[in-house]
């Protein structure tokens, strides 16, 4: 009896706790939307009504006037789907062909692509900007999404997640008068279905919340992504006039970031929680 | 229509050779064991022969065609894994029809076949499932049943029992059996466990260290082992050996105690030496005999095993009946059936009475 109180006394502590966290974690998202509610005139006498009415939804009216965010939304979601699309595929294959694949030198291509995940984005931006610039790549898609597609982390990911996969499975589905491709395709790609979604995910939120590289690469305005268009608004950084409209444009810009949470909540927790549950 | 012929295969991995020169022949709808211990060779010949590995020299044929150098898809053979190897993210309906898809065999066809498969395995209540949610055991029967839809010349089995517990992996092995009789195909079945293949295979072929050390009946196995590894290998407990002289024709061997036997053997030829093999049940405690000491006793139930010592330090292991009363310490009789006695020369090689 004693016993199982005691437990249900431990799961009160675990849930008030939780609860307790869980409104620290959400709070500043709340305060967000309840500053940009509040219009900029009295923000600027004062933020610590942010919980009083009255309310206005001016600062979303003007946002919708101006046609700028809704450019840089489009760009930014371009920009982040195909990034994320190139990057599952190009993974998933090289990730293939290292698990699967006997290749001169496959060992020492890997270790090079190791190597790509010890180099940080600041040692190459100069040489990548020089590149893009002889290339008359700035201020396009392809010199906003063709960085993002080198990703070392993704092929180590998914060569890891292919070598564990075993290969009885690949001789069965030969023996079973399958392609090499349709090995590929029809049954170890779906297995890599748990990985898909971790770098995807990844890959998506490092995409969309990417600033310094679109900084460099996209000059004009048509072609900013939200980070950067949304730091161009902003008149300086300790700003204190228009601070509800600045607040407004915060939650326009993570409104899809917390659509894609909602969809794939599931996956983004054991991507996460990651190794040790599978 | 369906033999498998193996001819002159060599296989090495590096500078290390697994299988050299291995012929070997299963008429059709014959069941072949490859028995012998981890690291044989066993499971590579047999998957030579589904195309997972090359051949380095040799050639494999099956029904007359050589196929050694075909996809393994197109050699008509089917293989069951030791891990099942099914498709974790297909159903099982779908893991079965996976191969005939492949092949463009018709969807009303495909559906008769799993149907049939199906009943004969009774896994109908599975079809919509997925491999994840199946015991080991009813894994095991949909990786049969995913063999037998291809209605290949040839089935493959890697130790396909070995990831079974011990009640299941027995009537697995005796639902096998019938599945066999039923089938009317060729089949091979790689195994380490002797009974198995005593059980299961028309004839054996027990392999060790890169040869086929015997090719034969389950009985002709036991009972006429060709050198010392088969003898030692087959038969559990293992059968005991003791260095004695010989003389004579049907030959007399003396004991290292001095016990003098007079076996069956007859037209032995020279040898630097010999060692005598007797089985524990032809090695019986009795009120008469050679005399020896017990060092550990087994109780099986039906039978007692006897590990002993005769009185010149040889150790012996024989059978008592039911349950035994002798514990460690005693002095026993044994006596010894010495007409079913087999003899080794120096190189191992087996002779043994002429069959009656």
């Amino acid at each position: 009896m004693s016993h199982s109180r005691n437990q249900k006394w431990r799961e009160v502590g675990v849930l008030i706790s939780l609860i307790v966290m869980g409104l620290i974690m959400v709070s500043p998202l709340i305060w967000t939307v309840m500053l940009s509610l509040k219009s900029n005139g009295e923000l600027l006498r004062s933020t610590t009504n942010a919980f009083h009415p009255p309310y206005t939804g001016e600062n979303y009216a003007a946002i919708m006037a101006n046609s700028g965010v809704f450019r840089w939304l489009l760009n930014s979601a371009f920009v982040s789907i195909l990034q994320t699309l190139g990057v599952l595929i190009l993974s998933s294959l090289a990730g293939y062909g290292f698990a699967r694949l006997e290749f001169p030198y496959r060992n020492q291509l890997f270790l090079i692509v190791l190597f790509g995940l010890a180099i940080p984005e600041q040692a190459v931006i100069i040489t990548r900007h020089q590149m893009f610039a002889d290339l008359h790549l700035h201020n396009t898609y392809p010199g906003l999404i063709l960085p993002g597609l080198a990703a070392p982390f993704g092929v180590f990911l998914m060569t890891q997640y292919f070598k564990a996969i075993p290969k009885e499975l690949d001789e069965a589905a030969m023996l079973d008068n399958a392609s090499r491709f349709k090995i590929f395709w029809k049954v170890l790609l779906p297995l890599t279905l748990p990985a898909q979604a971790t770098l995807g995910i990844f890959t998506f939120l490092a995409s969309w919340n990417d600033y310094w590289w679109p900084l460099i690469s996209a000059t004009r305005a048509d072609m900013f992504t939200l980070t950067v268009g949304i730091a161009s608004s902003q008149i300086n950084f300790a700003q204190t006039s228009g601070l509800g409209y600045l607040m407004t444009q915060a939650v326009f810009a993570s409104l899809p970031i917390l659509i894609v949470y909602a969809i794939f909540q599931k996956y983004i927790v054991r991507a996460v929680a990651g190794a040790a549950v599978r | 229509m369906s033999a498998l012929d193996i001819r002159n295969v060599t296989k090495a991995y590096g500078p290390t050779t697994v299988l050299d020169d291995i012929s070997l022949r299963a008429e059709s709808n014959e069941f072949i064991a490859f028995l012998g211990p981890s690291g044989c060779g066993k499971t590579t010949l047999l998957r030579m022969v589904a195309g997972l590995e090359t051949v380095d020299s040799g050639q494999i044929h099956i029904g007359g065609q050589r196929i050694d150098e075909l996809a393994p898809g197109e050699r008509g053979v089917a293989m069951v894994f030791q891990h099942y190897a099914l498709y974790p993210h297909m159903t099982i309906r779908e893991n079965m029809a996976f191969g005939l898809k492949n092949i463009k065999i018709s969807k009303t066809e495909i559906d008769a076949r799993i149907a049939e498969a199906a009943r004969i395995l009774e896994i109908e209540p599975f079809l919509d499932k997925k491999p994840g949610q199946l015991s080991g055991g009813q894994k095991q029967r949909v990786a049969i049943g995913r063999a037998i839809v291809k209605k290949p010349d040839i089935f493959l089995f890697d130790e396909p029992l070995s990831n079974l517990d011990a009640a299941l992996r027995m009537r697995t092995r005796l639902e096998l059996a019938q599945l066999r009789r039923r089938l009317k195909a060729t089949m091979i079945l790689v195994t380490h466990d002797q009974v198995e293949a005593m059980t299961l295979a028309d004839r054996i072929v027990v392999m060790y260290g890169r040869k086929i050390q015997q090719v034969g009946t389950p009985m002709e196995i036991y009972g006429q082992p060709a050198n010392r590894f088969v003898a030692s290998f087959v038969g559990s407990p293992p059968m005991n050996f003791m260095p004695v002289t010989v003389t004579g024709t049907p030959s007399v061997v003396t004991l290292r105690d001095g016990t003098v036997l007079t076996t069956a053997i007859a037209n032995l030829p020279e040898s630097a030496s010999w060692e005598l093999g007797l089985r524990p049940e032809n090695v019986r405690v009795n009120d008469t005999g050679v005399s020896a000491k017990v060092e550990f006793v087994e109780r099986l139930g039906e039978r007692a095993l006897i590990y002993a010592r005769l009185s010149d330090g040889t150790a012996i292991t024989a059978e008592d009946v039911g349950l035994s009363r002798l514990t460690i310490g005693d002095e026993v009789h044994l006596s010894i059936d010495a007409q079913a006695a087999h003899l080794f020369d120096a190189d191992g090689r087996g002779y043994h009475a002429e069959a009656a």
